[in-house]
């Protein structure tokens, strides 16, 4: 599962905080809300269950009032304030998806430093230009391949 | 290319981006231009509404409008749309301030405790 620099990311960092406290914001509905989307947008989370198979759906909203789908995903593995890892290729109910923008498996690492935390987010993606080339160009699919959809819509 | 721009101006197109509604706006307006009317007609919402949709895309850059008469056309600014059309950076981006958000969250809790 080595990653591949085209498709995937990883992000590193040394949080000064413990483990578990890391696991705590990500597993606890409450706070999870707190992060998880940028400010304005507003965050409800409706199911969180760390374990796996467990559902992972979140919720957004601009206005406070309206809420809209943000991520309908499963947990693909839950080790207890070391590791989280979670897709949306399936739904919280199990049903293979075609995410929008792109389908993702994310894997969380929190390991001991002698400052806190070692947080590692590794994040697998989906090819979406070959997704992109057999499907209608949707562009509902999200911002990532927007402008490639639209050069192709106009020229 | 994209880190050229002002990290604010960025955030603005990003979020006129996470739309549904504006997206399918950008989506036509791929076209060819359009009058808000013909815009508003395929929105399920008031016009109301669906203007201040408008004013956020054109706020941003990512369309500009003309008023001729009483019918307001729209155009789309195409190379304000290809500051995003990298996807993995766009997603890395998300990530990483995903991250920045999460580490001031335990941080700032614990200071408190």
């Amino acid at each position: 599962m080595n990653p591949d620099p085209n498709l995937d990311l990883t992000i590193e960092r040394i949080i000064r905080a413990p483990r578990k406290a890391v696991w705590i914001a990500w597993t606890t509905p409450e706070s999870l809300a707190q992060w998880w989307l940028p400010a304005p947008l507003q965050c409800r989370v409706e199911r969180l269950e760390p374990h796996p198979g467990g559902a992972f759906v979140t919720k957004m909203s601009e206005d406070g009032e309206t809420y809209v789908p943000h991520l309908n995903a499963c947990f693909l593995l839950a080790d207890e304030y070391e590791r989280l890892v979670f897709t949306n290729a399936l739904t919280s109910d199990w049903r293979p998806a075609t995410p929008t923008p792109v389908a993702i498996t994310a894997e969380i690492t929190l390991t001991d430093h002698e400052k806190g935390t070692t947080y590692k987010a590794q994040v697998r993606h989906a090819d979406p230009n070959a997704k992109q080339h057999h499907e209608d160009l949707g562009f509902t699919k999200g911002w990532g391949t927007v402008a490639t959809q639209l050069a192709t819509f106009v020229e | 290319m994209a880190q050229c721009l002002a990290e604010s101006e960025l955030d603005g197109v990003f979020l006129a981006l996470a739309d549904p509604t504006r997206r399918a706006v950008i989506h036509r307006l791929g076209r060819g231009p359009a009058s808000v009317g013909e815009l508003a007609s395929a929105a399920t919402m008031t016009l109301p509404s669906f203007m201040k949709h408008v004013r956020m895309l054109e706020s941003n850059g990512l369309i500009h409008t003309t008023k001729s008469g009483r019918v307001r056309t729209c155009a789309l600014n195409r190379e304000r749309l290809e500051l995003v059309d990298d996807w993995l950076s766009a997603e890395r981006r998300i990530w990483t301030e995903r991250t920045d958000r999460l580490e001031h969250f335990v941080t700032t809790n614990k200071e408190k405790k």
